[in-house]
């Protein structure tokens, strides 16, 4: 999927996660995480975050997480609604979701 | 039988209630894409639910995900995600007639074959929120096989009907509530009382509740994960109703050892209704 | 079974108070619930907020927070106080964020006092710079800034002499490319900044246009394109505000430790070029503060040294755009023509032809 606007789906209350997502200019995807638990969860986190965007086939773009504790399912859906956001499409495809 | 006496809502774009909800057992957790959730964060709700709906943690309590009405822009792919997410219960608001539970029906089914679900499996519910939907509730009720509890929603009703709450056996809702919870018992499922809105007021919510359980109601929907135990223990048989129905199963297993067709208890004849609700008493009791 | 989360909370959590979003000429009576509301928190509403997010309790329906969207700037943030609370702070800055959002603003600035920093830290916002005591200039990205750094990095040239010039330059006039000229000779080479913000008469695509042909000749001279963090509605508001006569020193301040703590070191500048300026107060005053900001005041970064070039003058009057645009309704190219080069002076024909008049 092709990152073709800035997007920002999440809260920032506790239990949640901030997305934004920016169209990179180049040609480049860079992931960045930001959290009161990085020490703990930050490798995991990017590693949801990583499985995330490469199951929507997202190869480019600036990522940027504001972390409050989220739980994977929370991050998950996050990133998937941010990205979806980011790329203009009307609907996920429903089959594809994971 | 599956209780439900409790079924909490929770917002589906709140990702801290999200994460908790479980935490408090109620019998039916619900996920909200409808009211609770803002038009420009439908996109990102749907999600979570999705996420929410497989999580471990919910694997072992009920779930329903009540969609966005049929006349929205929005619940046909909610019901993408609440089927292939695989909820136990679709919720459908505002439900006016037997016709949307149909629609309804239709695409639960053509999703359930997409995405590999045993067609069928997808349970439904209708909450009745305005005039129409209470003169419809026998058909609504009888549309489907799939079919499993009707709720009444007072909010909208009322406004529907042109007047608002009241204190004591509040009159407004009677014939709603009556109608609602026949049509329930007359098809054989499930019924629901109105939400309480109020959660600083623990004694109007109880006074709610007796109205609701000595009408009939199985349960109702709650706001609050603090009304579940309050509801619940209103709920709960008295020691004398559990003794009693502990008699009533013996009398019956005994009968049935015995090989007689009829069962009696203190020289009166038990009907096989008698031996169900002692049966739901006992189930009662044991969850209290 | 405990309930861990207390009633209060989860009610906070499900919504027991609104958020809705109102333009201030529209709602008299909501401005006066939030001045109120401001005045309480030590604030004043900020007359150039384009749209307010406010907080109702369902229950006693009283405001009780509120925070403004100027552009990309959020302004007057304020929680009552016996609202206060974590998770509304963090709603609100939620709501504020996504009003924005459908504005079609992602890139975020607010200016907080000092002790108010970690409360925005919680909206994931980012400290820039801070005039001691008085002020922080934060931003919604734990990246953006470094990451246009990294760009300008890029464009380095080698030398001793590296020089940087702002220039607004609406449009660009001979006065322009005599301050150029003199820069670009006086430096191994210069950085050009364009200002980025489109609140001028001549568009920014116009007016880089015309720089870009304007100093045609000047080979040891780098165009940048504006951004953000030089001269803008963020850092420094008060230049858009030129016309109300408002100056105001500590966003001067603001701009100059953006452009000596990032810009400069990302680039290697050493020397600050401006054109004296004997019009416009704003802009006098910024100078002022530029060799206070850039050359005197202690900081982690090195000092800049500021150049401050006479402005080119013609019969005695300094060249100024200001002048070309008043000379622009009469279209009096005759007079025009004698203040801007050849270049600009093809585009405003092309674009302010004289009309036919009746015969």
């Amino acid at each position: 999927m092709k990152i073709i606007k800035e997007s920002v789906v999440g809260t920032l209350e506790s239990s949640d996660l901030l997305v934004k997502v920016t169209p990179s200019d180049t040609a480049s995807r860079d992931i960045v995480v930001r959290s009161e638990v990085f020490k703990q969860f930050g490798k995991q986190i990017t590693r949801v975050v990583t499985e995330t965007l490469d199951k929507l086939a997202v190869s480019d773009g600036l990522i940027v997480i504001e972390d409050k504790g989220a739980l994977d399912c929370v991050i998950r859906a996050r990133v998937q609604a941010a990205v979806l956001r980011a790329t203009g499409a009307r609907e996920p495809d429903w089959g594809k979701l994971s | 039988m599956k209780l439900r006496r409790s079924m909490l809502f929770v917002p589906g774009d709140n990702a801290a209630m999200l994460s908790t909800s479980f935490i408090y057992r109620p019998d039916s957790v619900m996920f909200d894409l409808e009211d609770a959730v803002a038009p420009r964060e439908k996109d990102s709700a749907r999600l979570m639910v999705y996420q929410a709906l497989q999580h471990p943690a919910y694997a072992d309590i009920e779930t329903v995900v009540r969609i966005n009405g049929v006349e929205t822009e929005w619940w046909q792919q909610d019901l993408e995600v609440a089927v292939r997410g695989g909820v136990d219960i679709v919720r459908l608001p505002k439900t006016e007639n037997a016709q949307e539970i149909h629609e309804l029906e239709a695409h639960v089914a053509r999703i359930e074959q997409a995405c590999g679900r045993p067609v069928g499996e997808t349970k439904l519910m209708a909450a009745i929120e305005s005039a129409s939907g209470v003169v419809n509730a026998v058909a609504i009720s009888t549309a489907s096989p799939r079919m499993v509890a009707i709720a009444m929603a007072g909010f909208d009703y009322l406004v529907d009907m042109h007047t608002h709450r009241s204190a004591g056996w509040e009159p407004e809702l009677f014939f709603a509530r009556a109608a609602v919870l026949n049509a329930a018992r007359a098809a054989r499922i499930d019924a629901f009382d109105v939400v309480y809105g109020n959660v600083n007021d623990d004694e109007g919510f109880l006074r709610e509740v007796n109205i609701a359980k000595q009408l009939g109601f199985n349960g109702k929907s709650l706001i609050h994960p603090k009304q579940i135990e309050m509801l619940h223990r209103a709920y709960a048989p008295t020691e004398e109703e559990v003794s009693h129905a502990k008699r009533v199963l013996a009398a019956a297993e005994e009968a049935r050892r015995n090989g007689l067709g009829v069962v009696s208890l203190d020289g009166k004849m038990v009907d096989p209704p008698v031996i169900h609700e002692a049966e739901m008493a006992l189930q009662l009791a044991d969850l209290s | 079974m405990d309930v861990p989360i207390d009633a209060r909370e989860w009610c906070a959590m499900s919504a027991s108070h609104d958020f809705y979003a109102i333009r201030p000429q529209d709602a008299p009576g909501e401005m006066e619930e939030i001045s109120q509301l401001l005045a309480a928190n030590d604030l004043e509403a900020d007359e150039q907020v384009e749209v307010f997010m406010v907080c109702r309790c369902r229950w006693t329906g009283r405001l009780v927070a509120c925070a403004g969207l100027d552009h990309r700037t959020i302004k007057c943030v304020a929680v009552a106080h016996a609202a206060r609370g974590e998770a509304l702070s963090l709603e609100l800055g939620t709501e504020i964020v996504n009003l924005a959002a459908a504005r079609g603003q992602f890139h975020l600035f607010l200016y907080t006092a000092p002790h108010n920093l970690s409360l925005f830290r919680g909206w994931s916002f980012y400290p820039l710079v801070e005039v001691p005591d008085q002020v922080v200039l934060m931003e919604n990205s734990p990246v953006a800034v470094d990451r246009y750094c990294a760009s300008l990095r890029l464009q380095r040239h080698p030398g001793e002499k590296i020089g940087g010039i702002v220039l607004n330059a609406n449009p660009f006039t001979l006065g322009h490319r005599y301050l150029l000229e003199q820069a670009a000779g006086a430096c191994d080479w210069l950085h050009v900044f364009l200002v980025h913000e489109d609140a001028s008469f001549f568009s920014y695509a116009d007016r880089y246009a015309l720089v870009e042909a304007g100093a045609r000749g000047l080979d040891n001279l780098t165009l940048h394109a504006g951004s953000d963090y030089i001269i803008s509605r963020a850092t420094f508001p008060a230049y858009f505000l030129k016309d109300k006569g408002v100056v105001e020193r500590s966003w001067a301040a603001i701009d100059l430790l953006l452009f000596r703590q990032y810009i400069a070191p990302a680039l290697g500048i050493t020397h600050r070029f401006v054109g004296t300026e004997p019009f416009d107060g704003v802009t006098a005053d910024y100078n002022e503060q530029m060799k206070r900001w850039l050359e005197r005041e202690a900081s982690v970064a090195p000092p800049i040294a500021v150049v401050e070039i006479p402005r080119m003058a013609l019969r005695g009057v300094p060249i100024s755009a200001t002048e070309v645009r008043r000379l622009l309704p009469d279209r009096d190219f005759a007079r025009i023509s004698a203040l801007v080069p050849e270049t600009t002076l093809q585009f405003l024909r092309a674009h302010f032809p004289v009309p036919h008049t009746a015969a």
